[in-house]
């Protein structure tokens, strides 16, 4: 990722991304993407390519787990949602991310 | 529970499911750009631009689902295996009488199995412990008179040169003796010695662990070298390296310690040195002393065949060169494993194996039978099972899991049992019965077969068991209907124990017999009364004591000193012990006067050299005639005691005082006789413990035929000899202050008894074990099928008790079945074990092969046993409270 791309994920942030997201709620891929889309307003650009190995790697890890539902169009979809080690596994990186921002800020004030 | 519901019920390919949810992500962002405004067609083409390479993000996402699912179906494994091995345990806990049965019977099986493998893998198996064994053979000379003969030296010299197949050949004498060596510290001790050639160590091809072995320069240096064995060198040295290079006074001379092998090299003897016995000069002589057993190392790549032929082509040119002593003789080569272990060894071994098989096998059985009768029990319990859901695939695998967990406590337990049976098996083994070369030994290769054994035998016994029991509670526990009767597989498993039955009478009746036989010969009249007696060999070494004068000077030295020591009663000597070995060997006798006899017919005597007091320190009466006496010189007339049998034999029932005996040794005709007057008739003293014509016997007084090699005999004043050795040691040793005198062999009469009906003991114990072992298994098939009956037929004598039937009733119902069973096998077993009788009858001794009190016997205790192992089912049977017992149906 080069620095002349501002709005580029920082490695591993997209995991963290996606169970915030899914701590709302149970959640089909697409609506994922858009979550996030819409939250970060376009501030962060998150590559679709990435994003499904990223869901499939943290079902794998037992973060998440997912269901067949229904989708808004009335057809089956895979419904994603937080399990119990998924949400201890967020509030340890929203707390990583938290005391890495605070640093990063410190050496800015400077 | 969701998680697996989902894949289990709703089991979607990973593939699919990644392309249906691309699908409709490409279909859901296509549906936002349009409602954006965006052309449809355009709108797509954008969705699907933005995921990307598609084909690799689909791989790479099928990929990571594939390997999801691959591990959770491993995970649920492991934990549906630790449910099982859980629960199965907290079943077996339940049931403590039927796991300790059954665990026991497993225990048992594998562990005699697990020492016979021992025994098979020491024999056949492993091969020997020396580098590249396959090269290495047992030469003999071959000749018309024998086909493996000993090989003189310069034969072996000459094959070592003229060979081109082989390596290095290499020696060493064919017996192990002992040497006298003297410690710092005064004392003499009796060392295992074995005389090898210089080339010995390296056609075997063992390094030294300490110093060096034997090189060819030693044997024309003419070296008086040793080498020791580590055992021997660690515990008798500590393991001292400084102790090579040292000398050692061995019998009287010095040898210098070269070198330690390993104790691998007593593959052909057991030993503690290995002194060189260097072949120097090309001394005639030794081209017909045929004395040493030879091994030899083939070049690499040579095969036996090639080996063979060269050899011949060796003996041909030797045989030509040296016509009076090589003609008709050739070389016969074996590989060196085969020659160690033998033929009669691999297939007793194979034979063993054969039989703690079939063993293991009525285990098997035995446990099958009881998990049978334990499923029927819980029929019910595996039917709720089934009908909450549990697959049958599911509820065999919870059954096999339970026996697999039997059959690993047993494989445990059975470990311990081969461990036990092989620390105490080898003191009893009669020595000889093994050869060097075999050594058993509880190592990982007995604890691996012991694992595999018990596997084998988990998925054996606990396969139709399961099955069974699946196939009932499908059918027919849920309309609640149990009424089944022992079909065909109940008929089997009744033949099955009738068979076990037989097989232990059959073996108890031969237990019986052989310890019937053991009785009778420790029983035997010796023929001697004193209780105790010590005995050793006394053997002045070299040539100290030319004359008969001075080697009679040394035994009555020593015996002077012996009488003094505290305790000693008396001492005699004499080159025969009662039970024991016969130094002086067997003798012409034949009474002066008497017509001449055919070689054939010609009485011969076992001839026993002793001083006077030999009869005294035995305890042994004189019951015509006189003992002998000090004034029985050399120089007097020669005289003779002979003994009842001789009388009887030779005699022909004469007076026997006066008659005059001339005396040959077998085997040297050419010798002029001695003529002996007899002036005694000594009781008669048994030879070998089961001999059946007594021994004849002629005692000859030590004075008028001197012999180096003697055993002394000190009978205490009271108690046990053996309490003496150690004062008679040091009372030989005031006398033998060179240390020249070899003392060795230590015993008491009794031990010398014990040695000799050592391979009937053996017979004995292990018949003995064997019937143990097939009596109980035999019982605890009776248990179990009797246990597996009476549960099938709950309903059955419910229904009786309920019409009337009386609890002696019921009983009668069950011993009756059992009866049928126990009688049938043991009517079989009789009637096997009248034949076993008459082939047995060789290995007997003063028991007839139909002996009516070890039949008797052997129906009591089959009656005893067989009473305690229906005791527990019979109780159940008459037990049952017939409401509760039809209510619960």
């Amino acid at each position: 990722m080069s620095a002349k791309s501002p709005n580029a994920l920082l490695h591993g942030t997209l995991d963290a991304l996606i169970l915030k997201t899914l701590a709302g709620g149970p959640r089909h891929g697409y609506a994922v993407a858009r979550f996030i889309e819409d939250t970060t307003g376009d501030a962060l650009l998150v590559e679709e390519g990435s994003l499904y190995p990223a869901l499939y790697r943290l079902e794998r890890r037992g973060w998440v787990e997912a269901e067949w539902g229904i989708s808004e169009l009335g057809r089956r979809a895979k419904l994603y949602s937080l399990t119990r080690e998924g949400r201890v596994q967020l509030d340890a990186e929203v707390a990583a991310w938290r005391r890495f921002a605070a640093g990063v800020a410190k050496v800015f004030a400077t | 529970m969701r998680r697996s519901l989902r894949s289990w019920l709703w089991r979607i390919p990973v593939d699919e499911e990644v392309d249906e949810e691309l699908a409709l992500h490409v279909e859901l962002r296509t549906r936002e750009l349009v409602e954006r405004g965006m052309d449809p067609a355009a709108a797509r083409r954008m969705a699907i631009d933005r995921l990307g390479d598609v084909a690799r993000l689909k791989r790479s996402c099928v990929d990571l689902g594939r390997k999801r699912e691959r591990e959770m179906r491993l995970t649920r494994w492991i934990e549906e295996c630790r449910d099982d091995v859980t629960f199965a345990i907290r079943q077996l806990r339940r049931a403590p009488a039927f796991t300790l049965v059954a665990a026991a019977t497993l225990a048992l099986g594998i562990g005699a199995n697990s020492a016979i493998f021992a025994l098979v893998d020491a024999t056949l198996l492993r091969p020997l412990p020396l580098p590249e064994p396959d090269r290495l053979v047992m030469a003999w000379e071959q000749s018309p008179a024998s086909p493996r003969g000993r090989v003189a030296p310069l034969n072996m010299l000459d094959w070592n040169e003229r060979s081109r197949t082989f390596a290095r050949f290499g020696g060493c004498a064919s017996n192990v003796g002992g040497m006298v060596m003297a410690g710092a510290d005064g004392t003499a001790e009796t060392v295992d010695r074995q005389w090898v050639t210089s080339g010995f160590f390296d056609a075997l091809g063992v390094r030294p662990v300490a110093g060096r072995t034997f090189l060819p320069d030693d044997d024309t240096k003419r070296l008086n070298g040793v080498v020791l064995t580590e055992t021997f060198w660690r515990t008798r040295f500590n393991a001292d390296p400084t102790v090579i290079g040292r000398d050692l006074r061995l019998d009287g001379d010095l040898y210098t310690v070269v070198g330690v092998v390993p104790d691998a090299a007593q593959l052909l003897a057991r030993t503690s040195i290995w002194a060189l016995r260097p072949i120097p000069a090309r001394h005639p002589a030794l081209r017909t002393a045929y004395a040493l057993r030879v091994v030899g190392r083939m070049k690499p790549g040579v095969t036996l065949e090639q080996a063979r032929s060269d050899m011949a082509s060796v003996a041909d040119g030797l045989a030509r060169e040296f016509p009076q002593s090589n003609t008709g003789r050739s070389v016969a080569i074996e590989p060196l494993h085969g020659a160690l272990v033998g033929s009669e060894l691999r297939v007793t071994s194979l034979l063993f194996l054969g039989v703690v098989g079939v063993v293991l096998l009525i285990c098997c059985a035995n446990v099958a039978n009881l998990l049978l009768a334990r499923a029927t029990v819980r029929t019910r319990e595996l039917a709720i099972r089934s009908a909450l859901g549990a697959g049958r695939r599911r509820v065999i695998r919870q059954l096999l899991t339970e026996s697999f967990v039997l059959s690993a406590i047993g494989g445990a337990l059975g470990i311990g049992v081969g461990a036990m049976i092989l620390e105490v098996a080898p003191s009893m083994i009669p020595e000889g019965l093994l050869p060097g070369a075999v050594t058993l030994a509880f190592d990982g290769r007995v604890v691996f077969f012991c694992a595999a054994a018990a596997m084998l035998v988990g998925v054996l016994f606990g396969l139709a068991p399961a099955w069974q029991a699946t196939e009932l509670s499908s059918t027919l526990a849920m309309t609640s209907d149990s009424r089944t009767t022992t079909g065909r597989g109940g008929r089997l498993r009744g033949l099955l124990v009738g068979a076990e039955v037989a097989t232990a009478v059959l073996l108890l009746v031969g237990a019986g017999l052989l310890l019937r036989t053991l009785l009778n010969l420790e029983r035997v009249d010796r023929g001697y009364r004193a209780d105790s007696v010590l005995t050793m060999v006394v053997d002045p070494l070299g040539d100290k004591y030319p004359t008969t004068a001075a080697l009679m000077q040394f035994f009555g030295d020593i015996e002077r000193e012996v009488k003094a020591v505290p305790g000693v009663a008396s001492v005699g000597w004499a080159s025969t012990l009662p039970l024991g070995p016969s130094y002086a060997g067997n003798w012409f006798a034949e009474i002066v006067g008497d017509p001449p006899a055919s070689e054939r017919d010609r009485p011969v005597a076992d001839k026993q050299i002793v001083s006077p007091e030999y009869f005294e320190a035995l305890d042994l009466p004189v019951v015509a005639g006189r003992a002998f006496t000090d004034r029985d010189r050399e120089e007097s007339v020669q005289v003779c005691i002979v003994s009842e049998a001789f009388v009887r034999q030779v005699l022909g029932g004469r007076a026997p005082v006066g008659h005059r005996v001339s005396m040959r040794p077998v085997g040297r005709p050419q010798q002029a006789p001695v003529v002996r007057e007899i002036v005694g008739v000594a009781r008669q003293v048994k030879g070998r413990p089961d001999e059946v014509d007594a021994l004849v016997q002629v005692y000859v007084p030590l004075a008028q035929d001197a012999m180096d090699d003697m055993f002394m005999v000190v009978r205490p004043a009271s108690g046990d000899a053996g309490a003496l050795a150690s004062g008679v040691r040091a009372a030989i040793g005031r006398v033998d202050k060179e240390q020249l005198v070899s003392v060795r062999g230590l015993m008491t009469l009794d031990d010398i008894a014990r040695d000799a009906t050592a391979r009937y003991r053996f017979r004995a114990l292990l018949v003995v074990t064997f019937a143990g072992l097939a009596l109980l298994l035999a019982m605890i098939g009776v248990f179990g099928i009797l246990a597996y009956s009476v549960q099938q037929r709950m309903r059955d004598f419910a229904v009786r008790r309920a019409l009337g039937a009386r609890s002696s009733d019921v009983l009668r119902l069950v011993l009756e079945s059992a009866g049928r069973v126990v009688g049938a096998g043991a009517l079989v077993g009789l009637a096997l074990s009248v034949v076993l009788g008459r082939t047995l009858e060789r290995l007997l001794f003063g028991v007839a092969p139909l002996d009516p009190l070890t039949f008797v016997a052997v129906g009591g205790m089959l009656l005893v046993t067989a009473g305690v192992a229906v005791v527990a089912p019979a109780w159940r049977a008459t037990r049952i409270d017939p409401a509760t017992a039809l209510r619960s149906e």
